[in-house]
C-alpha cells in the first residue's frame, strides 16, 4: 500500500530559469529514501512536484503509478513536511494539530502524544514557537499524517541535535510500525545515512546519482602515499580531489576498490582510507574547477573529469 | 569544517561508535554477529535479535540489518526458522574457526611481516616472540 | 478522539466548520459594531440632531471586511490546506460553501440592523437617514428600511466573492493584485444597481454605470448581482485550482 514514485521527463522552469531539467526517477515503494543536493539544487522543486504543490512545466509525475496533480486518492494519503511547517501562524498549536484531521489516516493520538513528549505547549499560539519548537511541530503533523508517502524537506533545521536525534528515531520506530515511503531531504548527510536505504543526489536541477546506501558508502575511497605510486594505483580511476603535500599525495576516487588493487597499492606503500558520504557529496557536488582567492599549488587542487549521469 | 564537522561529530555522539565510515554497515553487522559467536557470547542454536529489533537498537535501516542476516543465512551461519526467528546454526562456530584459520595467515600474518619489515624488525625476532607468548599463555 | 472525517465528505464538512469558528471568531466584531452604531448616534444627540443612520456605515463598512476576510482566508488558507493533502478543487469547494454561509449570515444581521435601528430611531425620534449625499434617503417606517436593506445578503455575496477571487489571484501571481481593475468597477456597479442609495465607496467609479443600471430595477439588479456572483466564483475556483504553492522563504 506505500507509494512508489515517478518522474519522467521533468522540467519545471521558474520564469527562465530551469530548477529541473529532464529528470528521470523511479523510487521505490515502502523505503526511506534520501535526497542530497546543495542548497538551491533542485530537492525543494523535485519534493513539491510530488506533493502536488507545483506541476511541471512539462513531463510526468506519478505517485503510485497514478498522476499526482489534483488527485484526491493519492494527495490525501502525501505528506510533505515543509520547514518550519504549514499552519495559520495566528492559530493555537491544537488546533493546527487538529487540522490534519481532514486526512482520513490522521492520527491525532499519535500527535498530541508526540507533542507531548516533544514539549511541544497546545495552548500556544503557532507564532510564539521557537524556531526548533515550530520544525517539531512540523514534523509531528508529518508522522502523524500516517500517510503512504511522507517527505520531509529540511525539516531538521530548526532542530537542536538532540531533537534531530529523537526525530529520526520516531520516524523509524513509526517506518517499522507501518512501512511506507519516506523521503528525506537534507544536506546533513551523514547524519541520515545509517536511516537510508537508497541514495539520490540532485546537482544543477539534475540526478548527479541514484544508488542504495551501500553503494555509494563502497564508492569512494583516498589514497595517500608517495606521489607516483598514488597516480599509478589511481591512473583510470574518477578522480574527485587530490592534495599534495611535498612529496606525498593524496587523492579521492570514486570508485569501489577490489581486493587485488588494494594488495597491489599497499605493497606500493599506498595507504587506502575510507571516504564518508558527506565527503562524497561534496565531492560530487563541488564546482569545478573552483576558483581560489590564494592559488597555492600545495593546497586542494581541483580536477576535471566529472560526469553528470541523468537518469536512476 | 563547520557544519559538516559538528553533524558528524552528532552522529559519532549517539552511536556512531559502533561503525566506522568505510565498510558498508551490513558486513560490519555481519562481522560483530560472527565475532560474538566465535568468543561464546551468541551460543549455537541461540536466538538472534529480530530485524527490526537490531535496526531500533542501532538506529539503522532494517533493510540494512536484513541485508546482513540474508547474508549470515546463505553462509550457513544462521538458519531461519519460519514466523519464529533466526538463528545460530549448530555448526556456526567450527565453521567460522575454520574460515578463520584459512584466512588467518595471508588477512594477518602477511601484512603483519610486511609491516615489521618496514620497521626493521627481522623475522626470527618475530618468531621468538611469538615462542614466548605460547610460553605465556600456557 | 476517532477520526471521522470521509474522503469524499471532507470537502463539506470542511468548509461547514469553517462557519461557526469564524462566527466566534468575530462575534466580538460583530457586537462591537452594534454597540458603536447604539451609542454614537446617543453621543451626537447630545450636541445636536441625529440625522443619519449609523448602522448605514457599519453595514456598508462590513460589505468591505467580509470581503477582506473570505480573501485573507483563500490566500493564507491555500498553501494550508494543500500542504494537508487537499485538492484544490476540494478547496475551493469548501471555501465556497463558507464563503456563502458568511456572507448569507452577516447579511442578515446587517438586515436585522436595519430594522433594530428603526425601532431605535423612532423612539428616540430621531431620522433615519442612509446613503452618502446630504441629505440621504429617510426610512420612516420598518416596511422602508426592510425594503433597503432587503438586498444585503445578496450585497455581502458579492463582495466575498470578489474578495475571494482577489485573494486567489493575488495568491496566483505577483501581478494578481492587476484582478482590481475589473473586480472593483465591476463590484461597485452592481451594488450600486440594487441599492437605492447608490454603491458606498468610491461611488465615482461607477457614476456612468448608473445612468443604465437605475433602470433596471431591484430584481433585474439582482439578476445582474447573481450573474456577477457565478461568473467570480467560477474565475475564482479556476484561478484556485491551478495555483501552484508558493515556496518558502527560508
Amino acid at each position: 500500500m506505500s507509494f512508489s514514485v515517478s518522474l519522467r521527463d521533468v522540467t519545471l522552469k521558474y520564469g527562465d530559469t530551469e530548477a529541473l531539467s529532464d529528470v528521470t526517477l523511479t523510487l521505490e515503494a515502502g523505503k526511506i529514501h534520501g535526497l542530497l543536493g546543495r542548497n538551491g539544487a533542485g530537492k525543494t522543486t523535485l519534493l513539491s512536484l510530488l506533493a502536488a504543490f507545483r506541476r511541471p512545466t512539462s513531463g510526468e509525475v506519478l505517485v503510485d503509478g497514478r498522476p499526482v496533480w489534483e488527485n484526491v486518492d493519492v494527495v490525501s494519503q502525501v505528506a510533505l513536511v515543509r520547514e518550519g511547517g504549514d499552519f495559520d501562524d495566528t492559530d493555537t498549536v491544537k488546533s493546527s494539530i487538529e487540522t490534519g484531521e481532514l486526512r482520513p489516516s490522521f492520527d491525532l493520538e499519535y500527535a498530541l502524544k508526540l507533542a507531548e513528549r516533544f514539549e511541544v505547549p497546545l495552548d500556544k499560539k503557532v507564532n510564539q514557537l521557537s524556531r526548533g519548537k515550530r520544525s517539531v511541530l512540523a514534523a509531528i503533523c508529518g508522522l502523524a499524517a500516517r500517510a503512504q508517502l511522507t517527505m520531509f524537506d529540511e525539516v531538521h533545521l530548526g532542530m537542536d541535535a538532540p531533537t534531530r536525534d529523537a526525530f529520526y528515531k520516531e520516524l523509524l520506530d513509526e517506518y517499522m510500525d507501518r512501512p511506507h515511503t519516506v523521503i528525506l531531504s537534507t544536506h546533513l548527510i551523514d547524519e541520515v545515512a545509517n536511516y537510508l536505504e537508497g541514495v539520490v543526489i540532485v546537482d544543477k536541477g539534475r540526478i548527479m546519482r541514484h544508488e542504495d546506501v551501500e553503494a555509494f558508502q563502497g564508492m569512494g575511497a583516498t589514497l595517500t602515499g608517495p606521489a607516483d605510486a598514488v597516480d599509478a594505483v589511481a591512473a583510470g580511476l574518477e578522480v574527485l580531489a587530490e592534495q599534495r603535500l611535498g612529496g606525498t599525495k593524496s587523492v579521492t576516487v570514486a570508485a569501489a576498490l577490489g581486493a587485488a588493487e588494494r594488495e597491489r597499492a599497499s605493497a606500493a606503500g599506498v595507504e587506502i582510507g575510507p571516504v564518508g558520504l558527506q565527503d562524497l557529496f561534496i565531492h560530487l557536488t563541488t564546482p569545478r574547477p573552483s576558483p581560489h582567492p590564494h592559488p597555492e599549488p600545495e593546497k586542494a587542487k581541483p580536477s576535471q573529469s566529472k560526469d553528470d549521469r541523468t537518469g536512476a | 569544517m563547520n557544519q559538516y564537522g559538528s553533524a558528524r561529530a552528532a552522529v559519532n555522539h549517539q552511536g556512531g561508535e559502533m561503525f566506522d565510515d568505510g565498510t558498508p554497515i551490513y558486513r560490519q553487522i555481519a562481522d560483530q554477529i560472527k565475532a560474538e559467536i566465535l568468543n561464546g557470547s551468541l551460543e549455537p542454536g541461540g536466538k538472534v535479535m529480530s530485524t527490526n529489533q537490531y535496526a531500533s537498537f542501532f538506529q539503522i535501516n532494517p533493510a540494512t540489518a536484513q541485508k546482513a542476516f540474508r547474508d549470515l543465512v546463505d553462509e550457513g551461519i544462521l538458519y531461519k526458522q519460519r514466523g519464529v526467528g533466526m538463528f545460530v546454526a549448530d555448526d556456526a562456530r567450527d565453521r567460522l574457526a575454520g574460515d578463520f584459520r584459512a584466512r588467518f595467515f595471508d588477512d594477518v600474518l602477511k601484512p603483519l611481516v610486511r609491516e615489521a619489515r618496514q620497521a626493521g624488525i627481522s623475522l626470527s625476532d618475530i618468531i621468538d616472540y611469538l615462542k614466548a607468548q605460547e610460553g605465556a599463555l600456557k | 478522539m476517532p477520526n471521522t472525517v470521509t474522503l469524499a465528505g471532507r470537502r463539506y464538512a470542511f468548509g461547514l466548520n469553517l462557519f461557526p469558528a469564524t462566527v466566534k471568531y468575530f462575534a466580538g466584531w460583530i457586537l462591537a459594531a452594534v454597540v458603536l452604531a447604539a451609542i454614537v448616534p446617543l453621543i451626537v444627540s447630545q450636541w445636536r440632531s441625529v440625522d443619519i443612520s449609523a448602522w448605514y456605515i457599519a453595514a456598508n463598512a462590513g460589505k468591505y471586511l467580509i470581503a477582506i476576510i473570505i480573501g485573507g482566508f483563500v490566500h493564507t488558507l491555500l498553501p494550508i490546506m494543500v500542504a494537508q493533502g487537499l485538492t484544490r478543487r476540494e478547496f475551493a469547494t469548501a471555501m465556497g460553501i463558507f464563503g456563502l454561509l458568511w456572507s448569507l449570515f452577516t447579511g442578515v444581521i446587517a438586515i436585522a440592523g436595519f430594522l433594530g435601528e428603526r425601532a431605535y430611531f423612532s423612539a428616540m425620534d430621531w431620522t433615519q437617514a442612509v446613503g452618502q449625499d446630504d441629505p440621504g434617503i429617510v426610512l420612516r417606517s420598518v416596511g422602508e428600511a426592510l425594503d433597503f436593506a432587503k438586498l444585503y445578503p445578496l450585497s455581502y455575496v458579492l463582495y466575498g466573492t470578489a474578495g475571494a477571487l482577489l485573494g486567489a489571484a493575488i495568491y496566483r501571481s505577483d501581478s494578481g493584485w492587476l484582478a482590481i481593475l475589473p473586480v472593483v468597477p465591476v463590484t461597485l456597479a452592481v451594488d450600486d444597481a440594487m441599492s437605492h442609495a447608490g454603491a458606498w465607496g468610491p461611488s465615482w467609479l461607477v457614476q456612468f454605470t448608473s445612468v443604465v443600471t437605475d433602470s433596471w430595477g431591484d430584481w433585474g439588479a439582482a439578476a445582474a448581482a447573481v450573474a456577477a456572483i457565478v461568473i467570480g466564483a467560477w474565475v475564482a475556483r479556476r484561478i484556485i485550482i491551478d495555483s501552484p504553492i508558493r515556496s518558502k522563504q527560508a
